[in-house]
């Protein structure tokens, strides 16, 4: 089977996955006590317009039928309108606005954990039982013991209170910010990779959110990392490669580094879809308006649409993200095949 | 021991290989292993050495410290000399050492399923031998790398030099292993026990082509195992190795014939079907001693049938085992086999004092 044949089956099965989850998705909303009619209306609102709210979204149509509608709006990717966060707003400009902020966030947490995290791993197991050793594997431990909302608070009152603190201010350093609020970023791509006084900005604002939402991953990508090397370097292979002459140089990058990034391949696409879930704390703690918080908010006023349809993009992505990490796979590993079985 | 025809031209009467004294010792924290304790051999142009002896008696170290791979804690001690082709190798920098390993000296692992990276080529690993020591690169590598692969008797090699190891049986990695050995036309193939994880028949195989390569290269080869039969088919010579000490060498018919030292027959009455009509197979009671002192005395003492009082005091030395039989010697106070015991303990004396005066 070629990669393309495999690429196309791997899509192909996909398609039970998505319709799982969005029935699963469907069940959980219907089935929860969420209440989009009262969210709109509030508490006091007489019976009779309740009533006629109630019959308008379509929420006394039998079941399955707002079942069949869902699935078929699902899957001709047409996501509707938010009910209740933003009444009447497509759920696709709200994904335009608040979608760049979270992909700005989990952008720098996954940069901040693969370019440290793994190469400090990576050091580590190639000087195995060094005072750095010992050092980056304790910082890691510790690094990834600290929980998320704790993390996000401390590092918010610390930076906030960085005056008095250590006479240093970083709401003041380089560029103006607040701690919290959602990133300046500019309308589009472009402007923001081009210009420094976009660029810099958005990126100082971004950070603290981004190393507590990376911190997690870059303990665990340290302490693999690691583990994958000594492994790699105690392996026969590395020896015959010693003993035919390689200079030490390809020996870490050729022949080490290679094999040890098999075992992380799966760490790394799996904490992918952590910071979705992660995102939603930190996105509160910082106030940044990306999907996290959105999708949040969708959840306690009952906006239906929004939660399923945010909720489907979600499943999307996960089995996106998993596509390709076999992918990757094949590609790093050629005893990964693409016929079935193991 | 300084050898004083270091200057000589390098004729064919001077070894390929000559090892004096090598010390290999690990220095861990609790005690110091000395692994490898004072072993000298030589190993002349086209000649098959084999090295024997139980697990742990020092043949890998041995095989390691001549390729300069010695991981620490475990260094090469001084006084030690290994001379390749008459040049002192443990004098060298590690990168001078590079350019002798895999291109002078090259060696075959055990485990040939293991020896392999998992992420390249077969060709591809072949050719890394050729970039670096021939500076071959692009077509004319895989060219020759297919050639390789054709001399070690894999069928359709231009094929199989882009496949992967785990595409590979046992006994076809192992031959793509001696392959990617032979790459840079060594002098010496050091082969640590090349056939232990094979079939009998795959075995038999590997040995064959080790030996028709010899002939083709005019190779010597130092052969590491603990099967006597193995030695018995491919070596000229035999080293038995007991506790990091060579205890015997001889010529392998010699040896197989007529075996001096007390372990040696013990490994040779050790062998199923030796013995045929006893009921039960004869062995050598006990494990190998870790040597983590100096020997001053006998180290296969505790385990010998023939031990007497002297061997706990008297560390043996290597002496011919008749007066004249120079090419076959045994580290045994029962030896040489012409003199009285006392004398001959007396002998063992003298050599280990002198041989302390020149060392130190």
């Amino acid at each position: 089977m070629s990669r393309w044949q495999y690429f196309g089956k791997r899509l192909l099965l996909s398609v039970p996955v998505l319709v799982f989850g969005a029935s699963i998705t469907f069940l959980v909303i219907r089935a929860g006590p969420l209440d989009p009619v009262s969210a709109i209306i509030g508490p006091q609102g007489d019976p009779q317009a309740y009533n006629r709210i109630r019959e308008q979204l379509g929420l006394n149509e039998p079941l399955w039928r707002q079942y069949i509608d869902y699935m078929v709006d699902l899957f001709t990717f047409q996501l509707g309108e938010s009910w209740v966060v933003q009444p009447e707003r497509d759920v696709y400009s709200l994904l335009a606005s608040y979608a760049p902020r979270t992909i700005w966030l989990g952008f720098w947490s996954v940069l901040i954990a693969v370019f440290i995290g793994i190469p400090l791993g990576f050091y580590a197991g190639l000087n195995p039982n060094t005072f750095s050793d010992y050092l980056a594997s304790f910082g890691g431990i510790v690094w990834r013991a600290m929980p998320n909302f704790w993390l996000a608070v401390i590092l918010m009152s610390v930076l906030s209170q960085s005056q008095s603190l250590f006479g240093f201010s970083w709401q003041n350093w380089l560029y103006e910010t607040n701690v919290t609020g959602p990133p300046p970023l500019p309308g589009d791509l472009v402007t923001l990779l081009t210009s420094p006084d976009h660029f810099f900005p958005a990126l100082k604002k971004i950070a603290p959110a981004a190393i507590v939402l990376g911190s997690a991953s870059m303990g665990n990508e340290m302490r693999i990392g690691r583990t994958a090397v000594l492994e790699t370097v105690n392996s026969n292979f590395i020896e015959t490669a010693k003993a035919k002459g390689v200079p030490p140089r390809s020996l870490v990058w050729k022949h080490i580094f290679r094999n040890a990034l098999i075992p992380l391949v799966p760490i790394i696409t799996g904490e992918a879809f952590l910071l979705i879930g992660g995102s939603v704390l930190v996105e509160t703690v910082f106030n940044i308006s990306g999907i996290g918080y959105l999708f949040f908010q969708g959840i306690q006023n009952g906006d239906m649409p929004l939660v399923g349809s945010l909720m489907f993009v979600f499943i999307l992505l996960v089995v996106v993200i998993n596509i390709v990490q076999d992918l990757l796979y094949t590609i790093i590993d050629p005893r990964v095949g693409y016929d079935g079985g193991a | 021991m300084a050898r004083t025809d270091a200057t000589a031209t390098r004729g064919e009467s001077e070894p390929l290989l000559s090892i004096e004294n090598l010390q290999t010792a690990f220095f861990t924290d609790k005690e110091v292993i000395r692994a490898v304790d004072g072993v000298s051999f030589d190993i002349e142009r086209g000649e098959t050495v084999g090295v024997v002896g139980e697990s742990g008696s020092g043949k890998s170290v041995t095989a390691r410290s001549i390729m300069g791979l010695v991981d620490s804690p475990g260094r090469v001690l001084e006084g030690s000399s290994i001379r390749f082709d008459g040049e002192e190798l443990t004098d060298k920098s590690e990168k001078e050492y590079r350019s002798i390993r895999g291109g002078d000296i090259a060696m075959v692992f055990q485990d040939p399923l293991t020896s392999l990276n998992p992420v390249y080529t077969v060709g591809n690993q072949i050719k890394e031998s050729l970039r670096l020591h021939q500076d071959m690169r692009g077509a004319e590598a895989t060219e020759e790398a297919i050639d390789l692969l054709e001399a070690v008797g894999i069928p359709d090699a231009a094929r199989r030099v882009n496949e992967y190891p785990h595409e590979f049986s046992g006994g076809m990695r192992q031959r793509a292993v001696i392959a990617m050995a032979l790459a840079c036309d060594p002098e010496l193939l050091i082969c640590d026990e090349p056939t232990t994880a094979l079939d009998v028949t795959i075995q038999a195989q590997i040995l064959e082509l080790l030996d028709d390569i010899q002939e083709e290269r005019d190779l010597a080869i130092m052969f590491i195992t603990h099967d006597m039969g193995v030695i018995a088919e491919i070596s000229d010579r035999v080293n038995v190795m007991y506790a990091g000490e060579i205890v015997e060498t001889a010529p392998v018919e010699e040896l197989f014939a007529n075996p001096r030292h007390p372990y040696t027959e013990g490994l040779l009455n050790s062998i199923p079907g030796n013995q045929p009509g006893a009921d039960r197979l004869e062995t050598i009671e006990g494990d190998v001693p870790t040597p983590n002192e100096p020997a001053t005395y006998c180290r296969f003492e505790p385990r010998c049938p023939k031990a007497f009082e002297e061997c706990t005091r008297v560390h043996p030395e290597p002496v011919a085992v008749t007066d004249g039989a120079d090419d076959h010697t045994a580290a045994c106070l029962l030896y040489p086999e012409d003199v009285s015991e006392a004398e001959a303990v007396e002998l063992h004396e003298r050599r280990g004092d002198g041989e302390e005066v020149t060392d130190r």
